[in-house]
């Protein structure tokens, strides 16, 4: 009796390889994400912490840091400026949205390839 | 054991991109072994170095990429500071700074209405500019910079599709091979079971 298991000879087309490559891309691009997300998520905590310290300070000039300086800075300018940076900082992590619809093409991906080749490829992560 | 296709040609490969060479995909393996006259050791061995090759690449271009983000974000402070110093610029005050001398100590320092900035461009060198020069010269090489990155986004992407083909090519060759050498013990056995 020929013992099946190892060597399998499941043949891999040029459509199998684009598809393993493509997941593997996906899968990198979904990292990515996550840890834009984390930073943009960071940022907008410290941007809220920062506006909710303006409310209770009672001083008229705030140091405001801008590059590697911290300029003197009214405190009702600084606190359109912090309004700004949040609106900046929600339009970014509306785009990181994109980070379903990479887990949504990632799951298409797994069904084609562990449908074709089953146990002979693993597509989790370690 | 699947028949070889005929003329196959993966006709949609890139065969190198800016110095990174293409990693030629295996229609069948036996015609692939057939055609380069290498036996499987030295098939795998051949594959391993490529694969070798690619990780340096790829360590040269995350390299490249660290630097090109670290660098973006400085360019923005930049610009955001001659914003500001234009803003500043019609109303007459001065603006106030605290900056720092040295570690954890901070000085202030006035500046006055001023139409022009120093850059510093590398090299020990600085030069004067007036504020919108500065302006469009650190927007350039900004966008400059963003050009880059993509371009090594770009290049990383094909790069690790390459990887990717050569580790599936190598667990290809390797299987192909246990299912030869199991087809010869099998053809090994039935023989002597025939004797």
């Amino acid at each position: 009796m020929q013992e099946q298991g190892e060597g399998s000879e499941t043949e891999v087309t040029w459509e199998d390889q684009q598809n393993i490559n493509k997941f593997g891309r996906l899968n990198n691009r979904f990292h990515e994400l996550d840890d834009d997300i984390k930073i943009a998520k960071e940022t907008d905590d410290n941007l809220e912490d920062a506006s909710n310290e303006l409310i209770l300070t009672d001083e008229e000039v705030v140091r405001f840091q801008i590059g590697e300086v911290f300029a003197h800075v009214p405190k009702d300018e600084v606190e359109s400026k912090i309004e700004q940076m949040k609106q900046v900082t929600t339009q970014k992590l509306e785009k990181l949205e994109e980070k379903e619809s990479v887990l949504a093409q990632m799951a298409e991906l797994k069904k084609i390839l562990y449908g074709k080749f089953k146990d002979s490829i693993n597509l989790e992560d370690d | 054991m699947a028949s070889s296709s005929s003329a196959s040609g993966s006709g949609s490969v890139v065969t190198e991109r800016r110095g990174i060479p293409g990693a030629q995909f295996v229609e069948d393996v036996h015609t692939y072994l057939t055609d380069s006259g290498l036996d499987v050791g030295s098939a795998l061995a051949f594959l391993q170095e490529r694969l070798q090759q690619y990780k340096l690449v790829e360590m040269k271009l995350l390299a490249q990429q660290r630097d090109l983000q670290a660098k973006i974000p400085d360019i923005e402070k930049c610009l955001d500071i001659v914003a500001t110093l234009q803003a500043k610029k019609g109303t007459g005050e001065e603006l106030i700074a605290d900056f720092e001398v040295s570690e954890g100590i901070y000085s202030r320092a006035r500046i006055e209405e001023t139409d022009c900035v120093c850059l510093w461009l590398g090299a020990n060198v600085m030069l004067e500019y007036s504020l919108d020069e500065a302006t469009s010269l650190l927007q350039k090489n900004l966008d400059n910079a963003r050009a880059s990155l993509e371009v090594l986004i770009a290049d990383l992407q094909f790069l690790r599709d390459q990887v990717t083909i050569t580790q599936v090519t190598i667990a290809r060759v390797y299987n192909w091979d246990v299912h030869q050498r199991r087809i010869q013990q099998a053809a090994t056995a039935t023989a002597t079971a025939q004797n």
